[in-house]
């Protein structure tokens, strides 16, 4: 090494040599663009997000204020209560080995426009097949809950009191006895 | 030698605690000021981070980072002379500044001869005789062939033996 170089050196450091006993500063923030998916998400497609969940927001709420209305209730299950508490009443009002417990029990259905409620509520939400409809044992009418969201096999009728059809012209709910 | 991983932001870090003060105290001989050097060595630190997921891992990351500091301190010598007609005249008629003694680097006369350097000579001779870089670690740092990284040390070698032998 010439006697340059080791010049060099020696005034380098001790020039820059006090620079690393200084505290290391904190690094600055990189101020990144907004990528597509953030312009998006920033953008229209924030009210197009904002506009869904709204409606999925209120669809949910139809649905719980039609069970509300229609069993007094928020709970489903109240609904399955009332139709076993029926088939007892209407199993006293019958007399000693008489028949027609379905029309009673399925007056009392059609008066409660149970089907109509959950198949406009299902309409609403665009699902014929959810779940809120309650198309299980839960409402104890298994084969009536108007399960394709279109309520017809509870079919409502034009009148919400009009009294109990035929059984004959209308499919007569199997209810299960309950507990 | 430190292991980094591309794109990793805990290594990011790392790196800068690792290397700032190395950074700065190249840029310190490149730039007019300390206050400059440090805006460079944060300007390097943002355009690596920019970088870093694409930093191939068989280059010492530290060279890499030089060549960065290297050309932001080479960009901010074409600023600063847009700046400097600018600035004489704010400065006509004010006090000078007293001399401040933590600024050694400032004050020190190589550290001016090296300012006055074409950058990419002033660099070569740091990275040489200050960080102990071979020349071809030097090479492969600023991306030029090993002869030329000689060439740029023997006419930085002259040009500051010229400078400091007229003082």
């Amino acid at each position: 090494m010439s006697d340059i170089e080791r010049e060099l050196e020696l005034e380098l450091h001790r020039a820059l040599d006090p620079i690393a006993s200084m505290p290391i500063p904190p690094r600055r923030a990189v101020v990144r663009a907004r990528g597509a998916r953030g312009k998006l998400l920033g953008g229209a497609g924030a009210a197009v997000g904002f506009k869904i969940l709204t409606g999925v927001a209120v669809a949910a709420a139809a649905v719980t204020v039609a069970g509300a209305a229609t069993t007094g209730s928020l709970n489903p299950a109240v609904w399955g209560q009332q139709v076993s508490q029926q088939v007892e009443n209407c199993k006293d009002d019958l007399t000693q080995g008489q028949h027609g417990i379905g029309a009673c029990v399925s007056g009392f259905a059609s008066n409660k426009q149970h089907g109509q409620a959950v198949a406009s509520a299902a309409r609403l939400n665009g699902n014929g097949n959810s779940n809120n409809n309650g198309n299980n044992g839960n409402h104890g009418n298994g084969n009536n809950g108007g399960g394709n969201g279109s309520g017809n096999s509870h079919k409502p009728t034009a009148n919400p009191t009009d009294e109990p059809r035929d059984p004959s012209s209308h499919a007569a709910p199997k209810v299960s006895p309950g507990p | 030698m430190e292991r980094y991983t591309p794109g990793s932001e805990a290594d990011f870090e790392r790196l800068y605690v690792n290397s700032y003060r190395r950074i700065l105290g190249t840029l310190m001989t490149l730039v007019r000021d300390q206050a400059t050097a440090e805006d460079c060595a944060q300007e390097t630190f943002e355009r690596a981070y920019r970088s870093w997921k694409t930093w191939q891992p068989e280059a010492p990351a530290e060279a890499w980072l030089h060549r960065i500091a290297i050309n932001v301190a080479i960009s901010d010598r074409r600023h600063q002379r847009i700046r400097q007609a600018g600035e004489m005249v704010r400065r006509l008629g004010r006090p000078a500044p007293g001399p401040d003694p933590s600024l050694v680097a400032e004050r020190s006369e190589l550290v001016a001869a090296l300012k006055k350097l074409p950058p990419k000579q002033a660099a070569a001779l740091v990275l040489r005789h200050y960080h102990g870089y071979t020349n071809r670690e030097i090479a492969a740092a600023i991306g030029v062939p090993e002869q030329t990284v000689a060439s740029r040390l023997g006419a930085a070698r002259k040009q500051l033996q010229a400078t400091l032998g007229r003082r």
